[in-house]
């Protein structure tokens, strides 16, 4: 367990220790408003999976998986690489017959583009390919898992995102209780995204946003390598964590959310499917995903420095 | 009296400032070597430029870990910049960097990983340090940790040594010297619209500690300690017990100071004393508002400058015209235009551009900043354009100052007005819009938290 990486990371342990007891604070000081967070949207407005993109494939015998135990390349939580439709669907990829390049290239794609975000409570990669949804996890699990069933080194890359600016500054920062809650949860609910090792180096694999989702957004479709940190979002320095498993206690901080606010849940996936098609329209007035994505990368504007945190001996703490 | 011996009395006054001449480095050079910052042949002042932003450049690059890697993923290194077409090359830094530092114990590491150099021996205590605790401890430790007022909560931190700050207030103050020739000299009796210098490492109220050197005497507005949590409370929409107490206080600090500010005007005219007033123009505007309201006005006789600086927003929403204030300030005080001058700076940088006392546009300090102004594509665009402003500042030793701000701006290849060399800022500068960004988490964070606020 430890060797495979499920035991907690200390940057993940102190985020998740630091936002139970924020968050546990604002609910115990707060118990009648958590209500509003279980009212479910009214009839019409009941989140709906969206249909599936492509076809399920059918396992058959002789098809592949990696059996090394080597790290990165062998199953871990939630991430089984001999999942029976994850094999098939890495063997419609190519795996073992194709290069390294055209199947994560292949990967890459299929999850990014043809599985929708959604937000719900972990499963494993055979139920989220089943379904074609999940959450930034679910999704970076499956990609993780295909490209480790195929051979290839693959990992997680976690951390706490800093808030949007304009955003934050226009509807968080002006009410206080919003404001805790908003920072309460920052240390709760992380993002991620995948990393693959090719040629000898380890390349960025951002899985989670489909093209749709990025368009509403303004933000360009990212490609394989390219990193959403310093680019269309930060990292709070010091909270990027690279590992081999999901830890014990992630899927577990997931439940609590959707236990806690299922409501508020079935929202964030109404407004992700209001965003999808916000995007579907803004690419088709830009002319197509090539012509918007052109002109959101002329518009994106400069990278920020990635602060390298390293250890400085002059700063001595005295408790 | 003659410039020189003008700047020479200037100067004496500041010797803490200055570094020892032997030891001046190219950037040294651009910043001190010159009697009048904004009289400098252009082609010079080019020059001068271009070998003091060549040397920081080389020296961020090799010193500072975070920008060196910044530069070889944008695969820019010292040998690529060679003239002075070439500075446009230099990666370039957004303001929001500064704001994006990490809370408790990584703040200090934040802190010492975006410093050239290695900081000095910093003792923190507590386990989990609050900002203003790690800002203490730095400054103890011999840096000058600022920090701005925070719009939306989040402050821009920037850790200067002492060197750049020392810098900075020099820049600063031979800036305005300069510009107010012959105006100014050290009898005046200054007034700070600002926050005590010694009492805070809020940027606005730091940058005003050279003026306890070539002023007479000094006075402020706000004479308290203030720190990150004091301007949270008094800021935000705090609406805890705490919040609304800290605003009453202000609310009756700032009326305080509005009727010391006028007792003090009061006093200085019976004894035909010259008056500097130096700092935010809201806090001015009240006294003067207070004044006609009462009927009252004074005539200094132009015996006194105004010097203005960070923004023109007197109320929420409510901006008040650059020319409508020196109007005022000329018929309440008796201090024409000429005694009135905006500055422009910004924490992140040491950079001050100056208005000229005659048409009030923005002078660039060429000799050590290097202005560019950048279209929706961030790039670089001509005279006359207007753009997100940016700049190569050499003064700045501890940190890269090439910064990108948020600012929108109008540069000019000369002074319409006044005559001197180099490029100048149209008065009114605006805030650019910036750019939204989204992840799965935060669509979690987003809904919930406006859920809970619903």
């Amino acid at each position: 367990m430890r060797a495979k990486g499920y035991m907690p990371q200390r940057p993940f342990l102190t985020l998740q220790a630091k936002g139970a007891l924020s968050l546990s604070f604002i609910i115990l000081t707060h118990l009648r408003m958590l209500r509003k967070l279980r009212v479910l949207p009214t009839g019409a407005q009941r989140y709906v999976v969206p249909p599936l993109q492509y076809e399920l494939p059918e396992y058959r015998e002789g098809m592949r998986s990696c059996r090394s135990n080597e790290k990165y390349l062998r199953s871990t939580l939630h991430c089984d690489i001999h999942d029976p439709l994850l094999v098939a669907m890495a063997d419609r990829l190519g795996a073992f017959r194709v290069s390294d390049h055209e199947f994560v290239e292949a990967a890459f794609d299929l999850v990014k583009e043809s599985m929708m975000l959604d937000e719900r409570p972990m499963d494993g990669v055979g139920a989220t390919l089943r379904r074609g949804t999940g959450t930034c996890f679910h999704l970076i699990n499956t990609f993780i898992a295909l490209c480790r069933c195929a051979g290839i080194k693959a990992r997680y890359k976690v951390f706490a995102m800093n808030m949007i600016r304009t955003w934050y500054d226009a509807v968080i920062q002006p009410d206080p209780f919003i404001k805790r809650w908003y920072d309460s949860l920052g240390y709760f609910v992380l993002e991620g995204e995948g990393e693959v090792f090719l040629d000898g180096e380890w390349v960025v694999a951002n899985v989670t946003p489909e093209a749709e989702w990025q368009a509403a957004a303004g933000t360009p479709i990212n490609k394989l390598g390219e990193d959403s940190l310093g680019s269309w979002y930060n990292a709070v320095p010091g909270t990027v964590m690279y590992m081999e498993s999901i830890p014990y206690g992630f899927a577990g901080a997931l439940d609590i959310l959707h236990t806690i606010a299922p409501g508020s849940m079935e929202r964030v996936n109404l407004s992700i499917l209001r965003q999808q098609e916000k995007g579907r329209a803004i690419i088709a007035e830009a002319g197509g995903i090539e012509a918007y994505d052109r002109s959101a990368r002329a518009r994106q504007g400069p990278r920020s420095p990635m602060v390298r945190m390293e250890n400085k001996a002059q700063i001595t703490f005295e408790d | 009296m003659g410039y020189a011996e003008y700047i020479k009395g200037f100067n004496s006054l500041v010797q803490k400032y200055i570094p020892v001449e032997s030891t001046w480095t190219p950037a040294d050079k651009a910043v001190y070597g010159n009697s009048d910052p904004y009289r400098v042949p252009q082609a010079e002042a080019d020059s001068i430029r271009l070998d003091a932003i060549r040397y920081q450049f080389r020296r961020h690059y090799e010193q500072n870990r975070t920008y060196h890697q910044f530069c070889k993923d944008a695969g820019i290194t010292p040998a690529d910049i060679n003239v002075l077409a070439d500075l446009d090359r230099i990666p370039l830094i957004p303001s929001e960097f500064f704001k994006e530092s990490p809370p408790g114990r990584e703040f200090a590491s934040w802190l010492a990983n975006i410093y050239t150099g290695e900081i000095p021996a910093v003792k923190i205590t507590g386990r989990e340090p609050s900002r203003d605790e790690v800002v203490n401890a730095f400054n103890k430790a011999g840096m000058v940790v600022t920090y701005s007022s925070g719009t939306g909560g989040r402050h821009t931190f920037t850790p200067r040594d002492q060197r750049s700050f020392n810098t900075c207030e020099y820049a600063m103050a031979k800036g305005v010297v300069s510009m107010f020739y012959p105006i100014w000299n050290p009898q005046i009796r200054s007034y700070l619209l600002l926050p005590n210098p010694f009492k805070t490492s809020l940027y606005a109220g730091k940058l005003a500690t050279v003026f306890y050197d070539i002023t007479e005497e000094v006075d402020c507005a706000i004479d308290r300690e203030i720190d990150t949590e004091l301007i949270r409370h008094t800021m935000g929409d705090d609406k805890s017990l705490k919040g609304k107490i800290v605003k009453t206080v202000a609310a009756r600090g700032e009326r305080k100071a509005v009727s010391d500010m006028i007792a003090f005007i009061e006093r200085k005219h019976k004894a035909k004393e010259q008056i500097g007033f130096v700092g935010s123009p809201y806090l001015l505007h009240s006294v003067i508002s207070k004044l006609k309201e009462e009927g009252k006005s004074f005539d200094f006789e132009d015996r006194g400058v105004v010097l203005t600086g960070g923004g023109w927003k007197v109320h929420e929403n409510e901006r008040i015209p650059e020319a409508t204030f020196r109007k005022e300030l000329d018929e309440i005080l008796g201090l024409g235009p000429e005694h009135v001058i905006d500055l422009y700076g910004m924490v992140e940088g040491n950079a001050w551009l100056t208005q000229c006392t005659e048409g009030h546009h923005l002078h660039v300090p060429s000799c050590y900043l290097h202005p560019m102004v950048l279209d929706d594509d961030f790039r670089p665009v001509g005279y006359g354009e207007v753009g997100r402003f940016a700049f190569l500042d050499a003064s700045m030793y501890s940190y890269p100052g090439f910064i990108i701000t948020g600012d929108k701006v109008r540069l000019l290849e000369h002074c319409p007005v006044c005559g001197r060399p180099g490029p100048v800022l149209e008065p009114g500068i605006t805030r650019a819009t910036g750019q939204g960004s989204r992840g799965c988490g935060e669509e979690v964070r987003k809904v919930i938290s406006m859920d809970m606020g619903g």
